[in-house]
């Protein structure tokens, strides 16, 4: 099929309204979502997922990457206004949109991250659409032996999500590696863990597994401290924006937008750690240095640049290689599941036309992101008012209709509630839950690859290094592994 | 807490759970064929190695705690965690109402469940809008039914009681 052909086949799917309407309810839903704190772009891709069971893929697909897209940038709108991130990746943006806001200039800080969200979301769209094709090209030689290969160095990227210390980060990615054993074996058929209970011969269901590790933690965590939350919102102010402003930090935005896409690629990676190395590059070459944390809107720009930037780059592993670039991607692999389709490289052969639709709903996603966002600016204040102690009941129902409605199964709702408070003791003891969903994701394909490429081999060990492709993987986890060891070696003996 | 006596406890309770799958939870619930003749392709292989870097991670963890020189609490400790036995009430009370939802669902059904649970954790939570509250226990979980059963095609528990077109 031509790149016409694919493009035409890829209009016909998504050239209707209703395409571009979930599309723009998928950004309404989710700035709205990443700007009330505490609920997350995760959990709000999450929540939104069993509402798309009844959607075509396309017009499912292009929700979600609404509500994910919105959700970073929704969770730059309090941390700018009350110094609370909405999101993760919005931590970056406290630095210098929070004393934007307490000089009176919140309206211009919020501009300059919608601006630079928007620029960083088309550069990485137009990446996505670049790169991806020609990775899954190239990857469809891979065998067992490369995706086990690929998956291994996938799982020690992990360390990247680990937050504060690694040991716990690996503890979590342990921890959800041994609850993917549960169900039935791979090759033979026995059960492991299942206790006898049919439902469990399946395995967990990963939605209640992800609804439960992500929403149910805090609305538990609101019942510890219902008034936690409780803050103060600044006003806009009567700055704004200006084209000087946008011009000015034009250059940092490019090259946050770059840093983006460069670690949105890299599996496990995420947009928190983005945001704040595109800050420190911004500030290291910045004219005006001495005011980056005071107030800068360089600062603004570069941060929201850096996150937004891996918006589009995640979905590259996500499509080319079947792999998730960070959680939200890999609930939307849980999407792509739902709906009958397996993203990795056959999808480019098989499924072309719903990856060119992709492609053109990423491209418009970006324009619509700059109406959402600047309507969403104004009207910001709605939504932070929303009483949070009415929100979490209504959070908690519709994770019970959401988890329900995946296999039509009470079963689910009970694991989601059991999970929710693992996810909580997790929570408390600052153990990381995106490690322990990401190993849940990849355990089973890790085993099944190892298990394929064992019986390839009669159980010879020496398949696993047979080609360059295996070589290339293993030369980036003993990398990768080896960068992981001296940076916590050099955290654990600060150097004077 | 700080991070050294988290890592202690952290480390223990890990090598704890690492020994009771290694001899206990393994051999007792995952289940090879007799004829599997190589360990490797064994559906006991892959649960012990995970359970065998249990055990390295929650040693590491250990010597994390033993090695570790400092001791301060974690920054946001007292912000995070509110003194007093309110809390755990509020915890138990909610562990009490999702042991009722699960009972709930099959019996009551999902929205007349869903309606107890959203006031019940309103009111748990001390919301300072208990009107707004009831108004949105009722309407959110009819509009969800409304959402899952006549869009989505969901066949949503009904209960043995009242059911809804």
């Amino acid at each position: 099929m031509s790149l016409m052909d694919s493009l035409a086949a890829g209009f016909s799917l998504v050239g209707n309204f209703e395409a571009f309407f979930m599309l723009f309810v998928g950004l309404v839903v989710g700035v709205v979502a990443g700007a009330i704190p505490g609920l997350s772009a995760t959990m709000a891709v999450a929540l939104t997922l069993p509402f798309t069971f009844a959607m075509t893929p396309i017009n499912a697909i292009l929700l979600l990457l609404g509500v994910y897209k919105g959700g970073i940038f929704g969770g730059s709108i309090p941390a700018i206004l009350i110094k609370t991130p909405g999101t993760p990746a919005s931590s970056a943006t406290i630095l210098d949109g929070h004393p934007m806001a307490e000089r009176g200039e919140a309206g211009r800080a919020l501009g300059m991250a919608l601006y630079a969200s928007c620029t960083a979301d088309a550069v990485s769209n137009l990446a996505l659409i670049l790169f991806a094709g020609w990775l899954a090209s190239f990857a469809l030689n891979f065998g067992p032996p490369e995706f086990f290969a690929l998956i291994l160095f996938s799982l020690t990227i992990i360390a990247g999500v680990s937050g504060e210390s690694l040991l716990r980060g690996a503890l979590s990615a342990l921890a959800g590696l041994l609850l993917a054993t549960i169900g039935l074996d791979l090759v033979y058929g026995t059960n492991r863990f299942t206790f006898g209970n049919p439902n469990m011969m399946g395995g967990l269901n990963f939605i209640a597994v992800l609804i439960g590790l992500f929403a149910i933690p805090e609305i538990i965590n609101m019942a510890w401290n219902p008034v936690a939350h409780l803050g103060r919102t600044r006003a806009l102010g009567k700055s704004r924006c200006s084209w000087a402003d946008y011009k000015n930090s034009f250059k940092t935005i490019i090259r946050g937008s770059m840093i983006g896409v460069f670690l949105g690629s890299i599996p496990g990676i995420g947009a928190a750690p983005s945001a704040f190395l595109s800050y420190s590059e911004a500030r290291r070459t910045s004219k005006n240095k001495e005011n980056f944390g005071k107030g800068e809107i360089e600062g603004v720009a570069a941060s929201e640049a850096g996150n937004n930037g891996v918006a589009g780059a995640t979905l590259i592993p996500l499509l080319a290689l079947g792999v998730p670039g960070d959680v939200i991607t890999a609930i939307i692999i849980g999407a792509f599941m739902v709906h009958g389709l397996q993203p990795g490289p056959m999808m480019f052969i098989l499924n072309v036309d719903i990856i060119y639709g992709l492609f053109i709903g990423l491209i418009v996603s970006s324009v619509f992101l700059l109406i959402v966002g600047s309507v969403a600016i104004r009207g910001f204040r709605f939504v932070a008012d929303l009483p949070k102690r009415i929100l979490m009941p209504g959070v908690l129902i519709l994770c019970i209709y959401g988890v329900f409605a995946v296999n039509n199964n009470i079963f689910d709702v009970g694991v989601m509630f059991v999970m929710g408070w693992v996810g909580y003791i997790m929570m408390r003891n600052r153990i990381p839950a995106a490690p322990f969903l990401i190993a849940f994701i990849l355990g089973p394909l890790l085993e099944d690859n190892f298990r394929q490429a064992m019986l390839m081999s009669g159980s010879d060990p020496s398949i696993l290094f047979r080609g360059p492709i295996t070589w290339f993987f293993w030369f980036l986890t003993f990398v990768t592994v080896f960068a992981i060891t001296r940076s916590t070696l050099r955290k654990k003996v600060p150097l004077s | 807490m700080s991070e050294k006596t988290l890592h202690l406890r952290l480390g223990i309770f890990t090598c704890l759970v690492a020994l009771f799958l290694i001899f206990y939870a393994i051999p007792s619930f995952v289940f090879s064929p007799s004829n599997v003749g190589n360990i490797i392709l064994s559906p006991l292989f892959w649960p012990y190695v995970l359970a065998g870097l249990t055990v390295i991670v929650g040693l590491g963890l250990l010597a994390n705690a033993v090695t570790s020189a400092k001791d301060t609490p974690f920054e946001d400790e007292e912000t995070v965690h509110p003194e007093g036995s309110a809390p755990w009430m509020r915890l138990g009370a909610l562990a009490v109402i999702m042991v009722l939802v699960m009972v709930g669902l099959p019996t009551l059904g999902m929205v007349w469940t869903a309606m107890l649970a959203f006031a019940a954790c309103a009111f748990l939570f001390r919301t300072r809008h208990p009107v707004a509250a009831v108004v949105c226990a009722v309407i959110a979980p009819l509009l969800l039914y409304a959402f899952f059963a006549h869009v989505a095609g969901v066949a949503i528990p009904q209960g043995n009681f009242v059911r809804l077109p």
